[in-house]
């Protein structure tokens, strides 16, 4: 067998080079560089397969350096870049090729066949996003994370904005690029002091800087590290942490920086799909997942990632009850689901986490892919109240759409029932030991489960049962194969997904049979996985030098069953409240608490004033300040200059005799001064 | 030699210009000015030396020495030297100057549309001062061209300038000129008070007598003081064309009046003499007072970055956005000049180019822009990207470029000045300053953001009265170039950042210091 | 027998009194003239009696370069006097001011 890792570079590099292809020669390649997306994709995809293969079949991990960014000349850091390919690497790897693959496809449908122009500038984009996300997966060290980070932003900037034309689209991709500039900002100082404390960013290695952090705190204390500002070794990496935070709460939309996403849904609806399931969003979680070894060492920082995760999960879902578009509302559950995989691994959950990232990924992207068939039927209108009745005029897109609700409600057995019972049953479990925090978050939790099944099968009910509500409802547009190739595939996927890891009942069938967590635990592969293995991280979490958790023994079944059946009371609450052929607005019977969901608790005002109520009138301020003031002071020296002057020259009289007259003048004082000090009197 | 005759070469190409007629001198400089690029480029591959030129006598590349003519002052004598070399800060500096040269002399096709031989002419003067500037190593020698620079550049903005050239152009001129004076004396005391310690008024030799605390006091001055008195008027001077706040309100008014290639010029090179004397004589050459009172530095440039871009968000003019956020990214330059560590030195010169690439980047689109609806106020135009994609496109590069994306030099540069400030062990608490400049990338992005939605984007409208079509190819080109070498730097910064790392790193050595700082070093 | 020194300086000071004197109460542009060819002599005198005194001939060389210089700064001076003239329809020097800031 040829060794796959010799083309591993090629899984983001072939992105790149389509991206560069259609970048000069779009306009004349076949559906204008779609095609060569998809080619590229699919071998992305390919190679991702063969390398979980191999890795699933005792392969090794792949880590190697690729080239040298900064050579540091031997007196500063190394700055590098270099591929890490371990189990979870693979793994997103894997969806992130597979959503952007099915993307392409379902753009030939969404995008080519609408006749949109553009299709250069939005395939590139695709290709380049792609690119980015792929690079982000598989770099080796935080500094090149952090370097795609940054270049998804700048993707999900150009394909926010595509619909550059109207209004709403470039306001909302401005609003994406900065609030997640906002949180990269503190993700930057923490790459920097990461580099400043360890002088390596390196996540894998025998000197990676988590190895040397947990080094450092280790009762032995073997590893080395500089501190500043006079804090401790354990408090600065909490700092340290909660910086690299920073940044991932603004690429995961979470609370308070969550409020590009929904608006995000300016951008056309594939590429919501891909935002939202596999890229931008899950770059955020994926990187706390990638160093959580360092994470595990604070439980302050764990305590607030849990927090801000749990108290995301319920109160993005709060939002997602009023809306009306649907892709609002699958907005707002995107941020409330990865709210759930913060929880989880604030909760010492890293196992749930990662399995919920992958279930999430696939239902996620069904249902975006989805909402845009519909919304395609529906000639590009969103609003739920002007549909009904779609589920006999298009049974592929109702069935597979149903799936994925199923599996975002957390019912039993799709997908998303295995992950977020794994989230929250691992939050449980360190939980009860007596950590506030994380009860809290499992208590925020367990309340968002109702309130997604509700939202979830409100917005099914109200979409594709009852009667017609409009003209178009009752005859939409019919959607082609390329678009319902990948709901097929995706709905499929959501049905079984749940195999991987069916925590719930690893009494009955063995853990030797949950596969995902062997995966990640690296048995699977030849050789330890060392630093990086799920294991390695219980062990640190439960260790009194770092987070210190200690695990309460449950049987998974009791909360397991809590779970199902809130998910069911909410399921059960939604059916019932428009299971009606022409179902009533309940929801406007919350009055004002209505408005105030329906307005996003006034957060996106409140982030509007602070741009133009705060910065902007200090920016003019400043601005006047520098006009009158600091180039007041120098227009200043110049008039006082040009007054002197003005007034001085009025010497020259012009009348020779004054000349005449000031020269005896100035002689006889000169000859008085030279005779006083020359003593001639 | 090359050295000489590309000067040489620059100053007859300038003269031969001025006295073609108008309508070929454009192509003529161009052509004429592809050679100093040439040669420059070249100079870059043979370049071998380590070092800095001014701390160790056999790093200097290209050097050529002849003594000149001898003046006293007093009972000392010097000799005036003919010195000229380049190590690896100058080396990088030269080669943006003859690239930008070259690239804005492009530029200057379609905008310049009056008096081109004499337009030409001047830039080619201003190169050849350029030139002098970053390769001469004798302050009398240096300090000509240093000089020679401001007449063109008076002249480029008070002929082919905007409707209030005059003003921006005396302005300019007085400014910078006053902030010379003030260095001159500050230099000149130092040289006074070194005496007999040195023969010529080479770099080398004052920066290592001064460094080996030879000073002796002058006119009633402790040596300390002295040095202290020299430091604050020297950085006074360089402050000005940084320009570091609140020394930079010429800048705006001369970007804004003058015609793009002289933005490019100003923005891209002539800011960077600034940078580059601060690097050469207060760094270097008083060392010991850059890290007595680095605080102070390291805030100043803070302040620079966060003021510089606070102004640029309550701006409504492009060029002003533009010239405002140079202000900004010179701050950065400053913090990494005072840390006095591995990259905070190298990051600061190698954003010395980066932002040399990039605002000259920044000027050109929106000088294409501004060629096509003559106006550059963000409220008077929407829509842009629907009529001219290419030049919408560069231009969104270029701000990207500006909000310091990766895989761009502007990020290379910055992560490794912050990266330098940050675990600075000359500033106290260096990541609290650090952190603080890198504030500025978050408004850096709203303002540019901002605009570029305002006029970029929606519906399309300007108020013109013809039809608003693509740009020329020979405007778009310049821009590619420099796109290209934006990314190649941000891909692989060490193809230059060896260089620079090389020769500045020998600054960092405290030891190197013999002066006793009356007290430990830091 | 010689006069003394003396006698020649205060006659050189009378001499550029009286020019200086011309200068500062004149307008006509001719008294102008003549006045400041009287201090031109009254330097003249100066310097011929100094070379009398001291018996060198360099005294001498510079009245003559004087007398040379005077006949010059006549000459330029009337071609001047002529032009005001022929601008200000008068040789007054207080009206000609039209150059002043």
């Amino acid at each position: 067998m040829v060794d796959v890792f010799n083309v591993v570079e090629a899984i983001a590099l072939v992105p790149l080079v389509s991206f560069l292809l259609v970048l000069a020669l779009g306009n004349r390649m076949p559906k204008k560089g779609a095609l060569s997306g998809i080619a590229a994709t699919g071998f992305s995809l390919a190679i991702s397969l063969l390398v979980v293969l191999d890795l699933a079949t005792g392969g090794e991990v792949y880590h190697e350096e690729l080239f040298t960014f900064v050579a540091g000349d031997g007196a500063g850091v190394e700055l590098s870049f270099g591929l890490l390919v371990d189990p979870l690497a693979a793994l997103m790897l894997t969806i992130v090729s597979l959503i952007s693959f099915l993307v392409h496809i379902f753009s030939l449908g969404y995008m080519n066949d609408e006749g949109e122009i553009g299709l250069r500038r939005y395939y590139a984009s695709l290709s380049l996003f792609t690119f980015s996300m792929l690079a982000f997966v598989y770099s080796d060290n935080l500094l090149m994370a952090f370097m795609f980070f940054e270049l998804v932003g700048l993707c999900s900037f150009l394909l926010i904005g595509f619909w550059f034309r109207e209004a709403g689209p470039p306001s909302a991709a401005k609003k994406a690029f900065l609030v997640t500039r906002f949180g990269d900002y503190f993700f930057l100082v923490g790459v920097v002091a990461v580099f400043a404390t360890f002088g390596t960013t390196a996540f894998a290695g025998d000197h990676s800087f988590i190895v040397e952090a947990t080094h450092v705190l280790e009762p032995d204390a073997t590893g080395e590290m500089n501190t500043f500002l006079g804090l401790g070794e354990q408090a600065w990496i909490t700092v340290v942490g909660l910086l690299v935070l920073g940044g991932v709460m603004g690429k995961s939309a979470q609370f308070p920086l969550h409020t590009w996403l929904p608006d995000a849904m300016e951008g056309p609806t594939p590429v919501s799909a891909l935002i939202h399931a596999a890229t931008m969003v899950a770059a955020g979680v994926y990187l706390v997942m990638r160093m959580y070894g360092f994470y595990a060492l604070s439980p302050t920082a764990l305590g607030v990632i849990a927090l801000v995760g749990g108290f995301t999960a319920f109160f993005a879902a709060t939002m997602a009850l009023v809306k009306q578009e649907l892709k609002q509302v699958l907005a707002y559950s995107t941020v409330s689901q990865y709210g759930y995989m913060m929880l989880a691994l604030g909760g010492g959950g890293y196992v749930g986490a990662v399995f919920h990232l992958t279930t999430h990924a696939i239902f996620k992207a069904l249902l975006f892919l989805g909402a845009g068939a519909v919304i395609i039927a529906m000639h590009h209108n969103e609003n739920m109240w002007d549909m009904g009745g779609l589920k006999s005029r298009m049974p592929v897109t109702y069935w597979t759409f149903l799936f994925g609700s199923l599996a975002l409600a957390g019912i039993f057995p799709f997908a998303g029932f295995w992950s977020k019972d794994e989230v929250l049953f691992e939050t449980l479990q360190h939980a009860l030991s007596g950590e506030p925090l994380l009860l809290v978050g499992y208590a925020f939790g367990l309340l968002a489960v109702v309130m997604t099944a509700f939202y979830t099968f409100r917005m099914v009910y109200l979409t594709f049962h009852g009667e017609p509500r409009t003209d178009t409802a009752a005859s939409p547009e019919p959607i082609g194969w390329s678009m319902k190739f990948p709901l097929v595939v995706l709905g499929a996927l959501s049905v079984v997904g749940g195999v991987l890891n069916m925590g719930v009942l690893k009494d009955f069938i063995g853990s030797e049979n949950l596969f995902l967590k062997k995966w990640l635990e690296g048995k699977t592969i030849s050789g330890e996985l060392g630093p990086l293995s799920a294991e390695e991280y219980h062990h640190i979490l439960e260790s009194d030098f770092a987070a210190g958790y200690e695990v309460t023994e449950l049987s998974p079944l009791g909360p397991g069953a809590l779970a199902l059946v809130l998910g069911l009371v909410g399921l059960g609450a939604a059916v019932a409240l428009y299971r009606a052929p022409e179902p009533t607005p309940h929801m406007t019977k919350l009055g004002r608490i209505r408005t105030l969901l329906m307005n996003n608790y006034y957060l996106d005002e409140f982030q509007v004033w602070l741009a133009t109520g705060v910065t902007a009138p200090l920016a003019r301020a400043a601005n006047k300040f520098d006009q009158s003031g600091i180039d007041g002071v120098v227009n200043g020296a110049g008039s006082v200059s040009m007054f002197t002057g003005e007034r001085f020259r009025r010497i020259q009289t012009g009348i020779v005799t004054n000349y005449a007259a000031l020269l005896s003048l100035g002689l006889v004082l000169l000859l008085l001064v030279f005779g006083f000090l020359g003593g001639w009197f | 030699m090359i050295i000489e005759a590309l000067l040489a070469f620059t100053l007859a190409s300038s003269m031969l210009v001025f006295g073609v007629p108008d309508r070929y001198a454009g192509k003529l400089a161009t052509g004429l000015s592809a050679v100093p690029l040439l040669g420059s480029l070249w100079m870059w591959s043979e370049f071998s030396s380590d070092g800095n030129a001014l701390l160790a006598d056999d790093t200097v590349a290209f050097g050529n020495t002849v003594d000149w003519f001898r003046f006293t002052f007093d009972t000392y004598e010097w000799t005036l030297q003919w010195n000229v070399g380049v190590d690896g800060v100058s080396l990088p500096l030269l080669v943006l100057a003859t690239v930008l040269t070259t690239l804005a002399l492009v530029s200057s096709w379609t905008p310049i549309d009056g008096r081109q031989s004499q337009f030409y002419g001047l830039m080619l003067l201003m190169e050849t001062a350029l030139i002098g500037v970053f390769t001469t190593l004798d302050f009398l020698l240096w300090f000509v061209f240093w000089e020679a620079v401001l007449i063109p550049m008076y002249f480029l903005i008070a002929i082919w300038g905007g409707p209030r050239r005059k003003y921006a152009a005396i302005k300019f001129l007085l400014y910078t000129n006053l902030a010379s004076l003030v260095m001159f004396v500050g230099m000149f005391a130092l040289i006074f008070g070194l005496g007999d310690a040195i023969s010529t008024l080479g770099f080398a030799e004052i920066a290592q007598a001064l460094r080996g605390g030879e000073l002796s006091g002058f006119a009633g001055m402790e040596p300390d003081t002295l040095r202290l008195f020299a430091f604050v008027l020297l950085f006074l001077g360089f402050a000005v064309k940084v320009p570091v706040v609140p020394f930079h309100t010429w800048l705006p008014d001369a970007h804004v009046q003058a015609p793009t290639p002289v933005s490019v010029m100003l923005a891209g090179v002539l800011l960077k003499m600034g940078t580059y004397a601060l690097l050469r004589f207060n760094f270097t050459m008083l060392p010991d007072v850059a890290r007595a009172n680095a605080e102070l530095i390291a805030a100043i440039g803070v302040f620079s970055v966060i003021y510089g871009a606070l102004l640029a968000l309550a701006q409504r003019d492009l060029k002003r956005i533009v010239a405002y956020s140079s202000i900004s990214s010179m701050g950065y330059v400053i913090l990494g000049l005072v840390a006095f560590s591995p990259h905070g030195m190298g990051g600061a010169t190698f954003q010395m180019v980066s932002h040399g690439l990039i605002s000259g980047l920044m000027f050109m689109a929106v000088g294409v822009i501004y060629n096509a609806t003559h106006t550059r106020m963000v409220g008077d135009m929407s829509g842009l990207a629907d009529r001219m994609p290419y030049a919408v496109g560069i231009l969104l590069v270029g701000a990207f470029g500006y909000m310091g994306l990766p895989l761009m030099s502007g990020f290379a540069a910055e992560v490794l000045i912050f990266i330098g400030a940050f675990e600075s062990t000359v500033i106290g608490g260096a990541p609290l300053f650090t952190a603080a400049a890198m504030f500025g990338i978050v408004i850096v992005a709203g303002y540019l953001l901002w605009a570029m939605q305002r006029t970029l984007f929606g519906e399309f409208a300007v108020e013109t009265d013809y039809e608003i079509g693509r740009a020329p190819l020979h405007d778009i080109a310049p821009m590619f170039v420099l796109i290209a070498l934006i990314i190649a730097l941000g891909v692989q910064p060490d193809i230059i950042y060896e260089t620079i790392q090389n020769a500045v790193n020998p600054l960092n050595d405290p030891l190197a210091l013999v002066v006793d700082l009356g007290g430990e070093l830091r | 027998m010689t006069a003394p020194l003396e006698w020649y300086l205060v006659l050189s000071a009378g001499v550029f009194c009286a020019g200086l004197f011309g200068v500062l109460v004149r307008q006509s542009a001719l008294h102008f003239v003549m006045a400041v060819e009287l201090m031109l002599n009254a330097a003249n005198i100066n310097l011929v009696a100094f070379s009398l005194e001291h018996g060198n001939l360099t005294g001498q060389v510079f009245a003559l370069f004087g007398i040379a210089l005077a006949a010059a700064e006549v000459a330029i001076g009337i071609g001047i006097i002529l032009v005001l003239n022929r601008n200000f329809d008068d040789i007054d020097v207080t009206e000609a001011v039209t150059m002043r800031w």
